[in-house]
């Protein structure tokens, strides 16, 4: 029972948290917290977050333009190349960039150390090869289609390692996820079907050729498999950010913030839990078949719990619980060590100081995490003012503020349930 | 009408038993305080009546039905509602987005407005201070913000262990007071403190618990009177 009482993961950072918080409201009447404000980013978020829609409309829509156009543009200083091809480097930003969103639901909104993501990731990658390789006697399908399975794939795995680990806290469930990604490499190298260290050549790709013949998604064209995930990752971000607003995204910060009060307010914690590993694992898994599909090769040397920390320090630096955080901080993980070739061996002790600078000047990540409260932060006031009021039933005011947000109106049907003995 | 009601319960932390064979009732409409020193298992049974511990042995009746296997977000909704020791707010969250954190496990959303106007007219306080963030208020707010996010279940039975810790003395007296009001509103309250005096002074019936045992019982006119427990915890010769 002790074991269900250990530390949670990230606390370190809460009195950070309320620092930051409080320098959100020292403008608020009334408050005398003068906390001296931290600058840069953090004055970013405040404004984006007051900014009317149209407006952030106006400046999303020029930022995706040009990371379409990321690949076509082949700056000096900024490209990878020589020695990387920048397309292709392109293409590792993006992937790390959606694991980092994936693994943010996980660390970011509801608080779980999962240190072992690389074990979805993997399950991704191999379903991809698995149902494309002509070196896998399964049934082959085309290659688009392995991304929906891998999905589904890696959710189903993330439930069955979620149900009997998700009941342990803190450092005792960072510990167990660590052998995740051991138990997926050594599944592959015992299992038969996995092939092992031959792996899996030829895995298969999106249709498609080109005027030469070449196929439009040949492994060393980065640019179609960039626009893909790019598109992927769009589109997820889209979803998420819903899911940050709605009732499961609240669930998953208070489960973060203090799991027994979560408990004790009838947020079913240990569904939520699950859920969030699940729908981690299910983009993880995605990330895994994109990848698979575009390098065409996939064996048991790849996944290493090595990367795997890779991850949690994209989330981690990019700033945890913050989804374009989690963006900056992936591409920059898979950025540097193909810009500076001639560091990339030292790749992990550079994310190492970085992870440790970055912890003691600017705790809450490159962007910090209150920006995840933009999406509970004002405009869910509106909408929990709404709520408040009465759901129009009520004719007192704030429901009409326009962000109203609340999908499901419930009826206001008298429940015959004797309320509260107020006599 | 018995609210709430402990058969025999024993909890245990691993193999270290932190209650031993606890029996008592709380009937409604009534403040019941439970006092005890440091480590005497005050916290330990406030968790096991809101379901975040299970008893090793004996059972819990809520209004009549056995609610011992009974999750803790499903106690919620059939009316046990919890202000955890030490707060237990969320402080990246908002005044107003801790109060509705409370409504999460609620059926009836009709009757959010009316009982966030009654938190706010206990609290005025929380009033003031809805848009800011709960890690930054004081102590004392905080503990308001507790209480008031508790409430917001519109629970039968509050349980609030130990809102006076920490307190500086009006807000003390201005929390015990409230207690006192949220029960005159028809709530019935479990109290949890080590503040015995005032527990004892506001309460209808009370408890004493030494090392996992309740060692003295009544009501808590009776209790102040009573000369051991005067040495023990209220500080007098
Ligand atoms: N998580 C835990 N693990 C092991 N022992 C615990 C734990 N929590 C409390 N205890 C022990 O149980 C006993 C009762 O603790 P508690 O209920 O917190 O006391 P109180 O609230 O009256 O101060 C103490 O001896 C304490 O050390
Ligand atoms: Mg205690």
């Amino acid at each position: 029972m002790s074991m269900t009482e250990g530390p949670r993961p990230l606390r370190t950072s809460k009195s950070e948290q309320q620092t930051e918080a409080s320098e959100a409201v020292g403008r608020l009447p009334g408050t005398s917290a003068d906390v001296p404000r931290r600058g840069g980013m953090g004055g970013w978020s405040d404004r984006w977050r007051e900014m009317p829609r149209q407006k952030q409309w106006l400046i999303l829509i020029p930022v995706v333009i040009l990371a379409f156009f990321l690949p076509l543009m082949n700056i000096p200083f900024i490209t990878t190349e020589p020695g990387n091809d920048w397309p292709l480097a392109c293409q590792a930003m993006a992937i790390f960039a959606l694991v980092a969103v994936g693994l943010n639901i996980v660390i970011g909104y509801a608080g779980l150390l999962d240190l072992g993501y690389i074990a979805f990731f993997a399950v991704g990658s191999y379903t991809a090869a698995m149902l494309t390789s002509p070196d896998s006697a399964f049934i082959k399908i085309p290659y688009l289609w392995t991304i929906p399975v891998a999905i589904a794939v890696s959710m189903f795995v993330g439930v069955l390692l979620g149900l009997p680990t998700l009941r342990l806290r803190g450092d005792y469930l960072a510990i167990v996820t660590l052998g995740f990604g051991e138990i997926v490499r050594i599944l592959a190298t015992l299992i038969p079907a996995m092939k092992g260290q031959p792996g899996f050549q030829n895995v298969g790709h999106p249709p498609g050729t080109g005027p030469d013949g070449i196929p439009v998604f040949a492994n060393s064209n980065g640019t179609p498999w960039y626009w893909l995930t790019l598109g992927i990752l769009i589109v997820l971000l889209f979803l998420v950010g819903n899911m940050e607003r709605s009732r499961v995204g609240r669930a998953w910060i208070a489960i973060r913030e203090d799991e027994d009060a979560a408990e004790t307010m009838g947020v079913p914690t240990f569904k939520y839990k699950v859920w969030a590993f699940a729908l981690g694992a299910g983009v993880g898994g995605m990330a895994g078949a994109l990848m698979g599909g575009q390098v065409g090769f996939v064996n048991n040397q790849k996944f290493d719990v090595v990367t795997s920390i890779l991850f949690v320090a994209a989330v981690v630096m990019g700033g945890s619980g913050n989804k374009v955080g989690a963006i900056v901080g992936g591409a920059l993980v898979a950025y540097i060590p193909l810009r500076f070739t001639a560091i990339a061996e030292y790749k992990f002790l550079i994310f190492g100081i970085a992870l440790i600078l970055i912890m003691i000047y600017r705790p809450q990540g490159l962007i910090p995490a209150k920006q995840r409260l933009l999406a509970y932060g004002t405009k869910a006031y509106a909408a929990v003012r709404a709520r408040f009021s009465g759901k129009g039933a009520n004719p007192s005011g704030t429901g009409g503020t326009g962000t109203g947000g609340t999908g499901k109106s419930a009826p206001p049907a008298p429940k015959p349930n004797a309320e509260g003995a107020t006599s | 009408m018995t609210l709430l009601e402990l058969n025999n319960i024993s909890v245990h932390y691993g193999r270290i038993q932190a209650i031993h064979d606890m029996s008592f009732t709380v009937e409604e409409g009534e403040i019941v305080s439970l006092i005890g020193a440091n480590g005497a298992g005050k916290t330990t049974t406030m968790k096991t009546i809101s379901g975040l511990l299970n008893p090793s042995a004996g059972s819990i009746k809520f209004m009549g039905e056995d609610i011992t296997k009974m999750k803790a977000h499903i106690r919620v909704v059939q009316g046990i509602s919890q202000a955890p020791e030490g707060r237990g707010i969320f402080p990246a969250m908002t005044v107003l987005e801790n109060l509705d954190m409370g409504t999460f496990g609620r059926k009836d959303r009709t009757g959010v407005p009316e009982d966030l106007e009654r938190v706010f007219t206990l609290f005025p306080r929380l009033k003031e201070r809805e848009k800011q963030f709960g890690g930054t208020m004081s102590g004392g707010e905080q503990q308001m913000l507790a209480i008031g996010r508790a409430l917001m279940s519109r629970p039968k039975l509050l349980l609030l262990d130990e809102p006076s810790m920490g307190l500086a003395p009006q807000f003390i007296r201005q929390i015990f007071k409230i207690v006192t009001e949220i029960n005159g509103q028809g709530t019935t309250v479990l109290l949890v403190e080590q503040n015995a005096n005032q527990a004892l002074a506001r309460a209808h019936r009370a408890f004493v618990l030494e090392t996992g045992a309740i060692t003295h019982s009544g009501t808590g006119k009776e209790l102040l009177a009573n000369p051991a427990i005067k040495e023990a915890y209220l500080g007098v010769g």
